[in-house]
C-alpha cells in the first residue's frame, strides 16, 4: 500500500509541498469520515479538516514526511474537540431556539437501513454479495462506529484505518501505547459483538 | 509453533478490524461531489499558505566560502533574502538602543534620588564640607563606644 509506504519513511527529509500536497490527498477523505461519526453533520466535519489543514500546513509545513500522519491526526482531534467546545457554549447561549435537534435527528435513516439489512440477511444468498447488500452491511458498520465511546473510536481508526503504528497512535492521542491497546481492543470487542448480532459476518 | 494463544487472539481481533477498514476504504469511494470538492479546496489553500523550511529554499548560506577563507553575504539572494538577513540586524539595534535608554534612566534616577535625600535631610549640604562637623561626627561616635 502506498499509504503504509511513505508512513514508515525513516529518512529525515523534510516535506516537499509535493509530499505534503500527497499526505493531504491520502488522508482527507478519512480525515472527513473520521470527524463525520464524531460531529455527525457534514458541513461542521469539512469546516474541521479544512481547519486541520490549515493548521498542519501553516504550522508543521516544514516537518519531515513521517512525522505528518500522527501530527495531523493530533491536529485533527483538537480541532473536533475545539468544535464540541463551540458547540457546547452556542448551546447554551441558543438552547431555547430548539438546536438540540441537530446531533441526532438522523436516526429515522439508519432504522431503516439497519431494518433492511436485518431482512436481506434471513435469507442470505451467500454466493453474490450484491451491491446492496455491501451498501448496508457498509452502514450498519459505520453506525457501530459512531456508537463507539470516543477514545475507542479515536484509537480504533487511527490504528487500523490510518494504519499508525501504537506509538504513534499513543502519541497522537496523548496517551500510553498501553491504553491504546486497550481501547483498540475494547473497540474491536464491541464491533464484533454488535455486528455479529446484527447478522453480519465479515 | 510457538504462538500463544493470547497473540493468536490479537491476531484474530486484527484481522477482524482490517476487514472492518477495508469497508470503510470502500465507502470513501462513495463520498459525493458536495464532500470531495471542498476537501480539494481546502487541501490547496492550506498549500498555499504551507510554512516553508527557510533552510531548504535557499540553498545558498550567509557564510561563502572564497578560495581558503570564509566571507559573509554572497549567494546574490534577491530581495526577499535581503530583508529576512535584515530583520535580525535591526533587532539587535532596536535592542541596543532600548537597552541604552533604559540604563540612562536608571543611571540619572538613582543621582536623583542620592541629591534629594541631600537636599531634603535636615542637614544642609553645606554641613559636609565644613571640617569642624566631621570632628563633631568622629568624636561623637567615639564617646558611643
Amino acid at each position: 500500500m502506498v499509504r503504509g509506504a511513505r508512513l514508515h519513511r525513516t529518512a529525515p527529509l523534510l516535506a516537499t509541498e509535493q509530499e505534503l500536497s500527497d499526505f493531504l490527498k491520502s488522508v482527507e477523505k478519512r480525515a472527513f469520515k473520521r470527524s463525520y461519526y464524531h460531529v455527525r453533520n457534514e458541513e461542521s466535519a469539512l469546516d474541521i479538516v479544512q481547519d486541520s489543514m490549515m493548521k498542519l500546513a501553516q504550522h508543521y509545513g516544514d516537518k519531515p514526511p513521517n512525522e505528518l500522519p500522527m501530527l495531523f491526526q493530533r491536529i485533527l482531534s483538537n480541532c473536533t474537540l475545539d468544535w464540541f467546545r463551540r458547540q457546547k457554549t452556542h448551546r447554551a447561549v441558543f438552547s431555547s431556539m430548539g438546536e438540540f435537534v441537530a446531533a441526532g435527528d438522523d436516526g429515522g435513516e439508519f432504522d431503516i437501513l439497519e431494518a433492511l439489512s436485518l431482512a436481506s440477511n434471513g435469507e442470505r444468498v451467500r454466493s453474490a454479495e450484491d451491491l446492496a447488500h455491501r451498501t448496508q452491511t457498509f452502514h450498519a458498520i459505520e453506525r457501530e462506529i459512531e456508537r463507539l465511546p470516543t477514545r475507542q473510536r479515536e484509537a480504533f481508526l487511527m490504528r487500523y484505518w490510518e494504519e499508525m503504528d501504537v506509538a504513534e497512535t499513543a502519541a497522537a492521542m496523548g496517551c500510553s501505547e498501553g491504553s491504546v491497546k486497550t481501547h483498540c481492543f475494547r473497540a474491536v470487542q464491541a464491533l464484533s459483538k454488535a455486528l455479529q448480532a446484527k447478522g453480519i459476518e465479515l | 509453533m510457538k504462538t500463544s494463544p493470547a497473540s493468536i487472539a490479537e491476531q484474530t481481533l486484527e484481522l477482524y478490524a482490517r476487514r472492518i477498514t477495508t469497508r470503510l476504504d470502500d465507502g470513501l469511494a462513495e463520498l459525493s461531489h458536495e464532500v470531495t470538492e471542498p476537501l480539494r479546496a481546502a487541501r490547496m489553500q492550506a498549500l498555499a499558505r504551507r510554512k516553508r523550511p527557510v533552510a531548504m529554499r535557499k540553498q545558498v548560506s550567509v557564510l561563502t566560502r572564497l578560495g581558503s577563507s570564509l566571507a559573509l553575504g554572497g549567494g546574490g539572494g534577491g530581495w526577499g533574502y535581503a530583508l529576512m538577513s535584515a530583520i535580525p540586524v535591526l533587532a539587535l539595534v532596536a535592542g541596543v538602543m532600548v537597552m541604552g535608554s533604559l540604563q540612562n534612566e536608571t543611571g540619572i534616577s538613582e543621582v536623583v534620588e542620592v541629591d534629594a535625600a541631600l537636599l531634603t535631610d535636615d542637614l544642609p549640604p553645606a554641613a559636609y564640607a565644613d571640617p569642624g562637623f566631621v570632628q563633631f561626627l568622629k568624636t561623637r561616635t567615639a564617646e558611643r563606644h
